[in-house]
């Protein structure tokens, strides 16, 4: 059984990465809490790329609901200890 | 074909939809539109139905429907029939709902764009799904155009027979279930027939790609109507993990089992859960934003008790094979969507 505590929040390695034309960010690699929504993490990339219209992917192949939480995120799709995500300003994966 | 499988796809919800008194200029105000809503459609599809009978009175401005029931907006992207199943504890019929077509509340929901966001939605949930199956997409990301447009096209229709013969080219499978002839699925009111059900069948691949939506309640209640009234999203638990189906001894998998398995949480004890699962999946925060979160205010707990669970407007007993269950309710994305209600007792939840 678990013995990490209940209270504990589970962070989630969050790895970045441009795709087309998107602009590659200075740092890509990210923690962030497993009990996040993913719309956290395209917020973060909206921000930091300063773009409204934003294509957020999961391994190359899909784009998860905005309000999945990272964690399940993490845990169906991640691997390497890490979460994928890629970035598009124009529609990479339709 | 499954019988079961048809019954969901012509499942409709009546629907009474009453424009917002905001967004009435004229009088006498409009008349109520009546409409029945497919359960494995999406709210905002219905516009063209409900446009025409309101379109006289729109104060100007641009289009942008959404719908509410009670105050609660609604998540355009979860299934009508799920959004009744979940919302709507003691079955109304028709279906009491506000629409607006000004005044988008951004801040509560996500944008959409009409059927494209909505198209686009399905199609990244039917990658979703198939990833969660296959460890891979490649057959819906390769899928031609306009086997893709088919395929959404007989979701908006409701056509089975198109959908079957376009997604059959997506080799997800249907499980093998060979006891799906030996049961009632329905009416399994006999613990009999369950414990008849023979213990041949057998998935094809272990991962069946599940949406859950869990509320909990503190107060134990016997009458539907009295099940307190999920007035807030943060009340419901999203989540979205797969069921592993694991064979014990010869013994089927069941709902429960199933059920069990999803919510470490509250079944530290289910032994269907290995230990990484278990570890991997305590996402309990202790954010501020999350403090409405019910996954995240309460300690594991090992007395919780499963009182609802609600799939395609079934109840289905918790005895039942699982793969049943993922054979015949499971939406046309290949997600099965289950809406859970777990009663949890008050002193626990005060902790």
């Amino acid at each position: 059984m678990a013995t990490e505590s209940p209270s504990s929040i589970r962070k989630v390695v969050v790895h970045l990465r441009a795709t087309g034309d998107a602009p590659i960010l200075k740092q890509s690699k990210f923690k962030i809490a497993g009990s996040d929504k993913f719309a956290k993490v395209i917020d973060f990339l909206r921000r930091q790329l300063h773009r409204e219209t934003l294509f957020v992917y999961v391994n190359s192949a899909f784009s998860p609901n905005p309000d999945e939480l990272v964690i399940d995120l993490y845990n169906n799709f991640g691997f390497d200890g890490k979460l994928v995500v890629n970035y598009a300003c124009s529609m990479a994966w339709g | 074909m499954s019988e079961a499988h048809k019954f969901v796809w012509e499942g409709s919800i009546p629907l009474q939809i009453h424009l917002h008194q905001s967004e009435i200029t004229t009088l006498p105000p409009p008349p109520p539109a009546l409409v029945l809503a497919p359960r494995i459609g999406y709210l905002p599809l219905l516009i063209s139905l409900i446009k025409p009978h309101f379109s006289t009175t729109l104060p100007p401005g641009i289009d942008t429907i959404w719908f509410e029931y009670k105050g609660l907006p609604l998540k355009w992207y979860i299934p009508t029939g799920v959004l009744f199943d979940l919302l709507c504890m003691e079955p109304e019929r028709p279906w009491n709902l506000t629409v607006h077509f000004r005044g988008y509340p951004s801040n509560l929901l996500l944008p959409c764009e009409g059927v494209d966001s909505i198209k686009w939605s399905f199609i990244n949930s039917l990658k979703e799904a198939a990833y969660v199956i296959n460890g891979n997409c490649k057959n819906v990301m390769n899928m031609s155009q306009p086997d893709q447009a088919e395929l959404w096209h007989s979701v908006l229709s409701g056509n089975l027979e198109s959908y079957r013969r376009v997604s059959s080219k997506l080799k997800l499978g249907t499980f093998e279930d060979e006891y799906a002839e030996n049961i009632n699925p329905v009416s399994t009111k006999s613990q009999q027939s369950t414990e008849e059900t023979e213990v041949t069948g057998q998935l094809k691949t272990g991962r069946i790609p599940v949406r859950l939506y869990v509320w909990t309640v503190n107060k134990d209640f016997d009458d539907l109507e009295d099940a307190p009234q999920i007035d807030n999203w943060d009340k419901v638990s999203y989540i979205n993990r797969p069921v592993e189906i694991h064979k014990d001894d010869g013994k089927y998998f069941s709902l429960n089992d199933a059920v069990r398995s999803l919510l470490p949480e509250f079944f530290p004890g289910s032994s269907f859960v290995d230990e990484e699962d278990a570890s991997i999946n305590r996402s309990t925060g202790e954010e501020e934003e999350n403090t409405c979160d019910p996954m995240s205010s309460f300690q594991p707990l090992e007395n919780a008790e499963i009182k609802l669970v609600r799939i395609q407007g079934i109840e289905p007993k918790l005895e039942i094979p699982f793969s049943w269950v993922v054979n015949n309710l499971m939406n046309p994305e290949y997600f099965l969507h289950i809406c859970v209600c777990l009663k949890v007792s008050e002193a626990k939840a005060l902790q």
